[in-house]
Parts: C-alpha cells; sequence; structure tokens
C-alpha cells in the first residue's frame, strides 16, 4: 500500500492529525520493500578533490611537452604509475579582476568555484564538488563526505557559498565512524535490511522543515540566506535517510576493515603521510559501497603549515624566507616540499586503483580533481596553479595529456570536469573567468 | 532564590498564553546567532542536567575580526553539520526520556505508558520548548509536537518514545540552534524582553536563560531599568559568571587556536597535546583568579607574576612542583622575565612557528587582541629570504628582521608589529626562557609609539599604562556580547560604559553591567540596521 509520507506528516504537523488503523511503520516498510528487490550493475561515476598547499616549482613541475607523452619532471615523478590516467594543467590563469589577490585564498577559491573571491575565507558561490554532487549524489548516503590529514576540520574547501566550509572529518578514527560506524549496513551482506528507526527520524525531520515559513518571517536578506543553507541541510539529511532504507548496488568487492586506532593527527609530515592513504582508503571505500560519490580530502590549508620535524620554519613560512639557490634557480626545500604533495597525491591514487570495479578500477570510474591554491608560493602568484585530473571518470575523459593552459582561464578546467561528469552544463565562472570552451579535445 | 514552586506554577500557566505580542508582522530579526558549541553544551547541561551527555562534532569555528562570537552571526548549518546535530539530538532525547530520567524530568505522568496522552505530552513540550527555545510556544507550536508524539507514540506503542522524538525535533529546530534576538520596530528597534534574557544570559553565563531571567522577560521586569539592574545583578553575582567569563577569554585571547598548534616534538620534545590543554587552563584560571576571585583590575592581566601551572607547565617554566594537587599557585621571581599573560606559554607558543618564535606573529597577534589594531597583511610580492638567512653575517631573528626596516612598503608595518614580538625574543616557541641565540646574545629591547621597553615586564608595563588597552577590552566584550564586528563599533557605543569601568579601576563586573545597562545595549539604530541589511544583502 503506497503511502506517500510526506503527505501523511504534513498533515499530522498541522495539527490535522490521521488516525491510522495500521502501525505507523508496517505501511511504509512495504512500500519501500519493493525497491529492494533491485539490484542493477551500474557503476556510477565518482568525483574527488584533492587539496594541497603552496603549488610546486614551476621550473620542476611544467612539462616541456604538451600534449600525449610528455616527459615525465622531477615533481611530477611521484605520479609516474598513473601518468596514463591523468591530465595535467599548467599555465592556467586565475583572473581576479578589480577583486584583490587574497594570499593563500584567491587561487583556491577561484579554482573550486570559477569565480576571484570578493572576500578572503569566503566563496562566491557553490564550490565544484557540490555542484556535481547534486548531480549525482541522489540516493547515496551522504551526499558528499571530506577528510582533513593534517588534523583541522576548518580545512575544506568545499562549500555551499559563503563563509561555511562542509567540515572536514579531521582523523582517521572520525572519518571510519562516520562512514563505516552506526547507521552502516555492508550492501554485500545478506543480513542487509532497512532499520526502521530510520522512517521514524525521518518523521521528526519532516516536523524541523516544517517550522520553514514561520523561522524565516522577519528575517533580513542575509539571515534569510543563511536559513536556507539550513533548510537545505535538513533536506539533504532526510534524503540521505531515504537513501539509507534501501540497499545500494555495489559491483566492487570490498571489505569494511576494522576501524583504525587514535593516532596523531597534525602537521608533522609523517603524520600526514601515515594518515593520508589511510583516509584515501576509507574514502575509497565509502565511495565503493556507494555510501557516497565525493570524497573531499585536503592534506593542509592553503599556505600549508606541514612541517618536516626538525625543520624549524615549516612549509609555509619556508617559502617566503627561502633564498632562492643561485646554481639551482629555485629553492632548494620548498623544491622538496612540494615533492611531499606529490607522494601524498599519488598516495591517494593508489587506494582508489587498488579496488577492483567492473572492467576497471575504482579510479577508473572517477575523476579525481588535484589543486592548489598558488603557484609560486614565495610571491603568492595565482597564474599556472598545477592543477591535476586523474581517472577517466567512467571513459568520458581520455587521459595522459599535459595541457599547457597558456593563460587561458582556469575555469576551463573546472568546466571540462563537469562535463566529464556528465553535468549539463553551457559554462562556468564570472567576470574575466567566465567560459563556455571546456577542453573538448579530452572528452570522450 | 524565588520560589521555585511558583515559578513551576509559571511555567505550566505561561502554555496557556496565546500568542505574544512580539509575534506581530511589524518586527524585526536584529540578529541571528548560532548556538557555539560551548553555549549548546551549557545550556543541555542546565535545562536537563549535567549527566546527560552530548556527544558528536559540532561545526568548526572561525574568527572574524578578533572573535569567533562575530562569526555565529554569519554562519549556517551544513549539511554535515545538521546530520550532527540531528544525531546528538536524538541521543539526547532517548537520554532525558529513559527510565533512569523520566522520572526527574517529566513532570507528569500518562494515563498509560503505551498510550498517547496529549495532556501529559503538552505540558512536557510547553516546559522544555519554553527552555529550549528561551520562549514560550505558541498553540500552534506546541500542538504539533504534541501531534508528532501521538503519531510516534502510537507507532512505536510507548508514550515515552513520542515524547523522544518530539523532544529530539526541537533539539534540531531552528528555534534552539540559533538564537534569533528580535527587535520592536519604531525610531529605534528595541530588542523584546525574551532576547533580552538570552542575550544577558550568554554573554554572562555563557548559557540559555534561567527560569528566572525568564520569569522577567514575561512579566515585563526586563523592560524597567530596575526590573533590569536586578537581574544584572543577581546573574553577576553568581558563581557562574565564571563560565561567562572564560568563553569570553577563550575568545578574546583566541585560546581555541591551540587545537591545531603543532609543535616539532624533535625540536622541543617538552611538547605535547597535553601541554597545550594546560598553557590554556594556566591563562583562563590567572584571568578568572585576577578579575573575578580577586576583583582586581583587568590590566594587571599584563603585570602580575602570579598564575596557576600544572607538572607540565612547570617543566617549561622550569620551576618546581611540589604540590599534591593538580594546579598549584606560583608566583614567578621578578629576574624570571615573565609579566603577566603575555609572558605565558598559551600566547608564546600560539603564535610561534613549529619550531622557531616569530616575533612578527606574536607582534601582530598581540597588537590586534590587546590593543584592536589589526595589521594589514604584507604585499603579495616580497622576498623575506634575507631574515632566514642565519649562515649570513645576521644571527639573530632581530638582526634579520631589522633588514626589512630598510625597505620603506616593509617598515610601515613591521615598526608597528614587530617591537612587541622582539620584547618577547628571551622566550622560544613553547614559552620557555632563553637568553642566547645561535650564540649570540639577544637584545630584549623595543620601542613601540614612542616608548622604550626592555624584556616581558616592560612589554607587560608598557599594556598595562597604555589606555588602548582597557578600551580595546571594552569594545571587544561589547561586540562580543551583540555579535557585530570589532571594527564596526563605535567609540560612543560604548563610552559610558567605559568610563565607569576606568573609575573602578579597570574591574571586570564594572564594565559588564555598565555595557548591559547602557540604554543603548539593546537598541539597534536604524541607520545600523539598514547598513547591516547591506552589508549582508553584499554577502
Amino acid at each position: 500500500m503506497p503511502i506517500h509520507r510526506r503527505t501523511v506528516l504534513h498533515g499530522m504537523i498541522q495539527g490535522s492529525a490521521a488516525v491510522m488503523a495500521v502501525p505507523f511503520l508496517d505501511c511504509f516498510l512495504d512500500g519501500k520493500g519493493q525497491a529492494l528487490a533491485a539490484t542493477g550493475q551500474r557503476i556510477p561515476t565518482r568525483f574527488s578533490t584533492f587539496f594541497f598547499g603552496l603549488g610546486l616549482t614551476t621550473s620542476l613541475w611544467v612539462p616541456k611537452k604538451a600534449g600525449l607523452d610528455y616527459e615525465t619532471t622531477v615533481q611530477l615523478k611521484p605520479l609516474e604509475p598513473f601518468k596514463k590516467k591523468m591530465n595535467v594543467f599548467s599555465g592556467m590563469r586565475v583572473m581576479v579582476d578589480d577583486n584583490p589577490n587574497f594570499q593563500h585564498w584567491s587561487g583556491n577559491a577561484a579554482i573550486a568555484t570559477g569565480i576571484a573571491p570578493t572576500k578572503v575565507s569566503q566563496f562566491d558561490s557553490k564550490t565544484i564538488d557540490q555542484t556535481i554532487a547534486d548531480a549525482i549524489s541522489r540516493g547515496t548516503r551522504y551526499k558528499s563526505v571530506a577528510a582533513a590529514a593534517s588534523g583541522d576540520p576548518k580545512h575544506c574547501y568545499s562549500s555551499l557559498g559563503g563563509a561555511n566550509t562542509l567540515p572536514a572529518e579531521p582523523s582517521p578514527l572520525s572519518l571510519y565512524t562516520r562512514l563505516f560506524g552506526p547507521g552502516f549496513q555492508d550492501p554485500s551482506s545478506g543480513a542487509w535490511q532497512p532499520d526502521p528507526q530510520v522512517m521514524l527520524q525521518q518523521s521528526v525531520l519532516s516536523a524541523v522543515t516544517d517550522e520553514r515559513r514561520d523561522f524565516m518571517r522577519n528575517l533580513g536578506a542575509g539571515d534569510r540566506a543563511r536559513m536556507e543553507q539550513y533548510f537545505t541541510s535538513v533536506r539533504d539529511t532526510e534524503r540521505q535517510m531515504a537513501a539509507e532504507l534501501q540497499r545500494p548496488d555495489v559491483v566492487a568487492k570490498v571489505a569494511i576493515p576494522a576501524a583504525p586506532g587514535e593516532m596523531p593527527v597534525n602537521y608533522a609530515l609523517p603524520n600526514v603521510r601515515a594518515v593520508t592513504p589511510l583516509m584515501a582508503r576509507l574514502g575509497a571505500l565509502a565511495l565503493a559501497t556507494d555510501q557516497t560519490r565525493v570524497f573531499n580530502l585536503a592534506i593542509s590549508e592553503p599556505g600549508s603549515n606541514i612541517f618536516v620535524p626538525g625543520d624549524p620554519l615549516g612549509y609555509h613560512v619556508t617559502t617566503h624566507m627561502e633564498a632562492i639557490d643561485p646554481v639551482l634557480g629555485y629553492q632548494p626545500h620548498v623544491a622538496q616540499y612540494n615533492i611531499y604533495s606529490m607522494e601524498l597525491l599519488a598516495s591517494v591514487l593508489k587506494e582508489l586503483d587498488a579496488i577492483p570495479e567492473g572492467d576497471g578500477t575504482l579510479l577508473d570510474h572517477s575523476l579525481v580533481f588535484a589543486y592548489s591554491d598558488q603557484s609560486y608560493a614565495k610571491i603568492h602568484a595565482v597564474d599556472g596553479i598545477p592543477i591535476m585530473l586523474a581517472g577517466s571518470a567512467s571513459g568520458r575523459m581520455k587521459t595522459g595529456y599535459h595541457i599547457a593552459g597558456g593563460g587561458n582561464a582556469v575555469s576551463r578546467v573546472g568546466l571540462t570536469a563537469m562535463k566529464a561528469m556528465g553535468l549539463s552544463v553551457d559554462g562556468w565562472g564570472k567576470g574575466s573567468m567566465e567560459t563556455k570552451s571546456a577542453y573538448t579535445e579530452l572528452l570522450a | 532564590m524565588r520560589n521555585t514552586a511558583a515559578l513551576a506554577v509559571f511555567l505550566i500557566g505561561i502554555t496557556c498564553a496565546s500568542a505574544p505580542a512580539w509575534t506581530a508582522g511589524s518586527n524585526q530579526v536584529v540578529k541571528l546567532r548560532r548556538l557555539s558549541e560551548q553555549e549548546y553544551r551549557n545550556s543541555i547541561a542546565d535545562i536537563f542536567g549535567k549527566d546527560i551527555l552530548v556527544q558528536g562534532m559540532f561545526e568548526p569555528q572561525i574568527r572574524i575580526s578578533g572573535l569567533v562570537a562575530t562569526s555565529t552571526a554569519v554562519l549556517s548549518v551544513t549539511p554535515a553539520g545538521f546530520e550532527s546535530f540531528s544525531k546528538m539530538a536524538d541521543s539526547i532525547a532517548i537520554q532525558a526520556t529513559d527510565e533512569a530520567h523520566r522520572g526527574r524530568l517529566v513532570s507528569c505522568s500518562p494515563r498509560s505508558a503505551k498510550a498517547p496522552d496529549d495532556a501529559c505530552a503538552g505540558e512536557f513540550f510547553s516546559h522544555y520548548g519554553f527552555m529550549l527555545f528561551r520562549r514560550p510556544l505558541t498553540a500552534d507550536e506546541r500542538q504539533a509536537r504534541v501531534n508528532l508524539a501521538r503519531a510516534m507514540t502510537r507507532s512505536s506503542g510507548d508514550f515515552y518514545g513520542g515524547l523522544r522524538y518530539g523532544l529530539a525535533q526541537m533539539l534540531q529546530s531552528p528555534n534552539f540552534l540559533f538564537r534569533k534576538e528580535l527587535a520592536i520596530g519604531g525610531k529605534a528597534l528595541r530588542l523584546e524582553p525574551y532576547s533580552r534574557a538570552a542575550r544577558l544570559s550568554y554573554l554572562i553565563w555563557d548559557t540559555t536563560p534561567d527560569a528566572e531571567l525568564l520569569h522577567a522577560a514575561d512579566t515585563g521586569e526586563l523592560n524597567t531599568a530596575a526590573g533590569m539592574d536586578q537581574q544584572v545583578d543577581r546573574l553577576l553575582a553568581s558563581p557562574r559568571l565564571e563560565a561567562g567569563m572564560r568563553a569570553f577569554f577563550t575568545d578574546m585571547l583566541e585560546l581555541d587556536t591551540f587545537d591545531t598548534v603543532s609543535k616539532d616534538s624533535l625540536i622541543f620534545p617538552k611538547w605535547s597535546a597535553a601541554m597545550a590543554l594546560s598553557a590554556r587552563e594556566e591563562t583562563l584560571r590567572g584571568a578568572i583568579d585576577l578579575t573575578l576571585h580577586q576583583n582586581g583590575d583587568l590590566r594587571d592581566l599584563m603585570t602580575t607574576r602570579k598564575t596557576f601551572i600544572n607538572r607540565n607547565l612547570a617543566a617549561i617554566y622550569d620551576v618546581d612542583f611540589s604540590f599534591d594537587g593538580e594546579w598549584m599557585p606560583l608566583e614567578f621571581s621578578p629576574d624570571s622575565g615573565r609579566s603577566g599573560i603575555v609572558t605565558q606559554v598559551s600566547m608564546l607558543s600560539m603564535f610561534s612557528h613549529p619550531g622557531q618564535s616569530s616575533p612578527t606573529k606574536r607582534g601582530v597577534a598581540l597588537m590586534d587582541i590587546f590593543l584592536c589594531e589589526p595589521t594589514p597583511t604584507p604585499p603579495a610580492n616580497v622576498d623575506f629570504s634575507v631574515i632566514n638567512e642565519t649562515n649570513g653575517p645576521l644571527k639573530t631573528v632581530r638582526e634579520r628582521l631589522m633588514a626589512h626596516a630598510t625597505t620603506p612598503t616593509c617598515a610601515s608595518c613591521h615598526t608597528h608589529s614587530d617591537p612587541i614580538g622582539l620584547s618577547l625574543e628571551g622566550f622560544d616557541t613553547i614559552g620557555g626562557r632563553r637568553l642566547m641565540e645561535n650564540g649570540q646574545r639577544i637584545d630584549l629591547s623595543a620601542t613601540l609609539q614612542g616608548k622604550t621597553f626592555l624584556d616581558g615586564p616592560g612589554l607587560g608595563r608598557y599594556l598595562h599604562d597604555n589606555p588602548k588597552f582597557p578600551a580595546c577590552m571594552a569594545r571587544k566584550l561589547y561586540a562580543y556580547a551583540k555579535g557585530i564586528d570589532t571594527e564596526e563599533v563605535d567609540a560612543s557605543a560604548f563610552r559610558t560604559a567605559y568610563q565607569a569601568f576606568a573609575d573602578s579601576g579597570y574591574r571586570m563586573r564594572t564594565l559588564i553591567k555598565g555595557l548591559v545597562e547602557s540604554p543603548e545595549f539593546f537598541d539597534t539604530p536604524a541607520a545600523v540596521k539598514e547598513a547591516s541589511a547591506r552589508q549582508q544583502a553584499l554577502r
């Protein structure tokens, strides 16, 4: 007997409560039960971001040759195992127009939104991962999940716009608990069944949504926008609960490991190196079991405070204070830190590529958008910030290319990524970065 | 203490009130502030008892113009944040209605534990709605929860199950998670009494208004000078003032920064995560003791050699810890170089690099925190290399930093921020004392705004005697209380309060009382309202 839950509850909350003859739960269980049998084999395409602070050293990472079969440079060396599975973008421009170049912010925000930010630490629109999540995350438990490998939940450059960023899980254990703790059921388990609790919780959320009209009364424009975000968050949680009532279709054969222990999560490089692949593995498992289709991982904030034990300054301060070696022509310590970032990216790609799925791997069914905040951090330059797109988005993106951007707007990369993810978008970005031209040569 | 029985009658009685006058259409929400983690925790503990566990993640905070409090009027709730609030709400509601707690927390008994009882549920929701939303529920709001509980009781066969879901709903409602400050229209907007009660309570006690304060709002007492005075005195006389001022000092001194401070344990093996917690607690204990317990002069925070330490801190301060308990009062010797908050481990270590002190970071932070003088960010295209060249002729940080002074673009800001930091170079990145750097004796002198001083005590005295310091504290407390941007507070807004503060010899209680009892504290001038609306629209 199909009953539309919202209709029932709406009536109930408004005071004209329906007196139901059948137990409240069973009617929904029956209605939902039919969906459980349906198990398809379609593998969804996932989207991930990888944020690393402080860029790379241009003379050490940008290949001289553009297109296919470019030479592997010193700083791209750690990514060599994935060279055929990714594209690298050099020479893309961030155009701030009349806005300031906010240090360690404008580049990051422009790449994530296609818009030069008008305020520091704020996004002028929804970030690309959330736009993509809107399109691809329907029916998954989480619209997106984020993790911060140096332990600060603020290290997440994913936002619905404004000052709020989506909080990141600050440790492997908290990430594990969110993904595979209470509320998680292994979709490949024979014992999977919808949790009746979920439907009661959905009713509670409906009652929260019912407060919307009254709560919005007498609010100014700014506060209205904030409350729109709040009620969007309520709806997302409702959707998430609806998803929990249906067994996800899962192709990958993965086993969910035991929870990781407590471990130090901070800026010390050895810790970041231990935490990053572990978080990536948990993220990969979440993608493989369709708990989410969007996973954001940041190894640090822009202006990274990661440090090698024994280095009194750390990464960020070193970029500003280290002299350019007159013989080498670059900052040697900074160059080494740059390589650590690429090694960490490689460790993430390795985890995604390690999960076989259908005719390929999870990485093949993903698009990983890796980017930074600066190109030449010493002077806060934002032209030529390194960007990588790894994975072929289930075959929709051709890989193995070096795109020499030649001063083109950085938003072209974001637009290309969205098209590869199957979004029907004509253009992206604002001001000088507004673009309608994706790199169509990369789109299959 | 008022008669609690009378209050209980009042609380039940209020449920029958029709829609209050302040819901009329011409009113304006002047502030909408998201509860902070501590405000949430304190509110739950006060409403349901300290044995109710609050477990889960709170959304990270951000700081705007020096205060986290300001950001509470800007931030919303993200999907992950709401998911967590939702789980927390359910967990609290389960505990509050379980067998162990219902005797204490549910004031009525249902006719049957297995069937709906609208009267009992209504009483329950009226009471907790009033406490959680900090105002009476409207009849519709009350009825909505009764209906939800009735349906849930029917489906679960448990009366208390119904209460649980209804309560969980209220705990994730925007009416609880946000403090809505509603003003009544006119030439100037004036806060309605329940919003006044909440603003007072979260400022002074860092928690939700208690029944007596809500009662004073309901009777209109808070609209009269005498009634307001009586309630403010009551709040200030309570030991709970300590929690309120701890929250203020934590925010103003940016002590939450410690959550993400990493130190290089290779260079500084004494450092640990426990050290950060200890250092934060030292600063709070000292500040509370001086300003509240001793009712001292707030400016002495800069000069006192008295503090409290635990075993961790004794290692950094290099003093004996001969004490059975956890925290021991300590008075540093006059030649220790220590002088108040600015030379404590907290301030010294938060504003440093992982393995090296930073006069610039310390200077920039302390100028902003204590004098309300933010330093502009450096120009993007600057070569700092010379500052780090320790193998060159410039051995100390001071010498390297002074190289800036030769560049006019750098000098304009560095002469502003560096002197404070340079006078603190006698302390390393974790706050330990040192007098040499790279084999050379450190010069601890500094000149700032025409005044020359030496070492921690010199800096402490400079700040103590600088009238900008107490004025900055008054400005920050005002911005903190109202959730506005420190830099947008007009000096006239707290002039009378500041005068009273100065006349009292800079007593904290006098400052608070002066601020909240100044006529403009609960007003929003129409002009300001429009400006902030414009600003929000641009956001």
